[in-house]
């Protein structure tokens, strides 16, 4: 199964191993400081925001325009930010590296 | 179950707002899920910082002081949230929910011994009480009193406004507080600092008074049209009961269609046109909350309840900066009521119901009940 690596807001690199499925779900889980998840992954409350690592945006890929819009909820939003209850970890981004954004 | 009913859909086909008349003041309705957004997040053109009149009606004749946070614009408003939100946040943390899940327990075990009961008063308001005395870290036994005051402070049954009691009441707790300062909200209030000075009892007061009349109606309708919907739909009960990972989007799904709350106000500090109306300066302007969450650019079938809808964009908790402070405690009331009832109940039969109806001149709206009796089958 595949792994993922959240960089914490103190920089540290916390690497999960053998995780399918929700991204914020897998983070709350592990307890990654900084995303809570609060509607439970419907995209309304914006509290799962992450930066993917530059080399993996092509392949997560860019949000939908209803993703899009509550992420504007973050006053901190960039190119890179997503809103990982919408990420599905799968096969395919094995591997794959996200930041939780510091808080202003 | 059938179509719920949403009352601005034929506005909504018709454009983006609805001017309203309230009070005879003429207010522009904005309707749309995008435009709200905006709107939240343009706090220029679209200011909070009315005391008493972010609300609509205006609450200037059931209350004295300004809300705090809700009544302030960025940048202050961050400092003034910052004071308070360590008490919305405890929803979060293991002891809470260890009491929440105690409280709802007792709370079905008293329904179920009864041959019926009144889902609002012998249920929602006592379970909207109680948990507040957690939120606020006070002495459970204060919920007694404030159980009495009904389900909306300022406008219930009696049509007589508690707003003049429960800011005396207010008081006499922060005075106490002074005195014995503990743990609660009331000398976390007494010890805050804002810009480096004490705060002011109108300003205590102004907190405490949100604390007290934000999250009660909304919870208590939200609670009772959550027991209403399971005893129309038991098999919405049967799936949370296989399937419980479900109660999130459920619980997300009951805010959005169920949003007690119709709409808040914001202010214009200099004229303004909304979507086609000039709103002169000083004038308001609603943010439709209700509207916006069945609106179909943004939601498939609307006015449908689906357990597992996601995504669900909703803005039953606001957006923005002033998006509700009390949206935690909401989540894990209705998230462990949705549980538990799936869990421990079998069937729900509404006998005889009173509606509670916001009529106004252009719509009139069902926010929940004002009485729901029902019988509770045990598992
Ligand atoms: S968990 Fe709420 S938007 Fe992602």
């Amino acid at each position: 199964m595949p792994k993922v690596t959240f960089i914490t807001q103190d920089k540290e690199a916390v690497v999960v191993d053998n995780v399918e499925g929700s991204l914020m779900e897998i983070a709350v889980d592990h307890g990654i400081e900084g995303i809570e998840g609060d509607c439970g992954g419907v995209c309304s409350c914006s509290t799962c925001h992450v930066l993917v690592a530059r080399e993996w945006m092509d392949k997560v890929g860019q949000p939908e325009d209803i993703e899009k819009d509550t992420l504007e909820f973050n006053p901190d939003v960039t190119p890179r930010s997503r809103l990982c209850c919408q990420i599905e970890l799968t096969k395919n981004l094995d591997g794959l590296v996200v930041e939780v954004p510091s808080t202003l | 179950m059938s179509e719920l009913h949403d009352p601005f859909k034929e506005a909504k086909e018709k454009g983006p707002i609805l001017v309203a008349e309230f009070q005879g003041e003429k207010i522009p309705m904005i309707l749309k899920l995008k435009d709200i957004r905006e709107a939240t997040k343009d706090t220029e053109t679209y200011s909070s910082d009315a005391p008493r009149r972010v609300p609509i009606p205006s609450e200037e004749d059931v209350r004295t002081v300004r809300q705090y946070p809700l009544e302030v614009d960025p940048p202050v408003h961050a400092e003034h949230r910052k004071i308070v939100e360590p008490f919305f946040l405890r929803p979060k943390l293991p002891e809470y929910e260890k009491k929440l899940n105690a409280l709802i327990d007792r709370l079905i075990d008293e329904a179920l011994e009864r041959e019926t009961l009144d889902v609002v008063h012998d249920f929602a308001i006592p379970l909207q009480s109680h948990a507040l005395t957690y939120l606020l870290n006070v002495d459970e036994k204060e919920a007694e009193l404030w159980i009495g005051w009904g389900i909306h402070v300022f406008k219930d049954g009696d049509g007589k406004s508690k707003g003049p009691f429960m800011e005396k009441y207010s008081e006499q707790m922060f005075l106490a507080a002074e005195k014995n300062p503990g743990e609660d909200f009331f000398s976390a209030l007494n010890q805050a600092k804002f810009d480096g000075r004490k705060l002011t009892m109108e300003e205590k007061l102004g907190y405490a008074n949100i604390a007290f009349a934000g999250g009660r109606d909304t919870i208590i309708h939200t609670a009772v049209n959550i027991v209403d919907y399971f005893a129309g739909s038991p098999k919405g009960l049967e799936c949370v009961r296989e399937h419980p990972q479900m109660v999130k989007t459920a619980a997300e799904e009951f805010f959005r269609v169920f949003i007690p709350l119709t709409h808040i106000g914001r202010v214009c500090p200099h004229d303004t046109n909304v979507h086609g109306h000039e709103v002169k300066a000083g004038g308001r302007v609603s943010l439709c909350w209700s509207s916006a969450n069945r609106d179909p650019e943004v939601f498939k079938e609307p006015n449908e309840v689906k357990l597992d809808r996601k995504p669900n964009p909703h803005v039953a908790f606001g957006f923005g900066p002033h998006n509700c402070l009390g949206a935690h405690h909401a989540r894990a009331i209705m998230r462990s009521l949705i549980l538990k009832l799936a869990e421990r109940v079998e069937r729900i039969e509404v006998l005889r119901t009173i509606e509670l109806v916001e009529h106004e001149k252009e719509y009139s709206r069902k926010v929940g009940y004002e009485l729901l009796e029902a019988k509770f089958t045990a598992r």
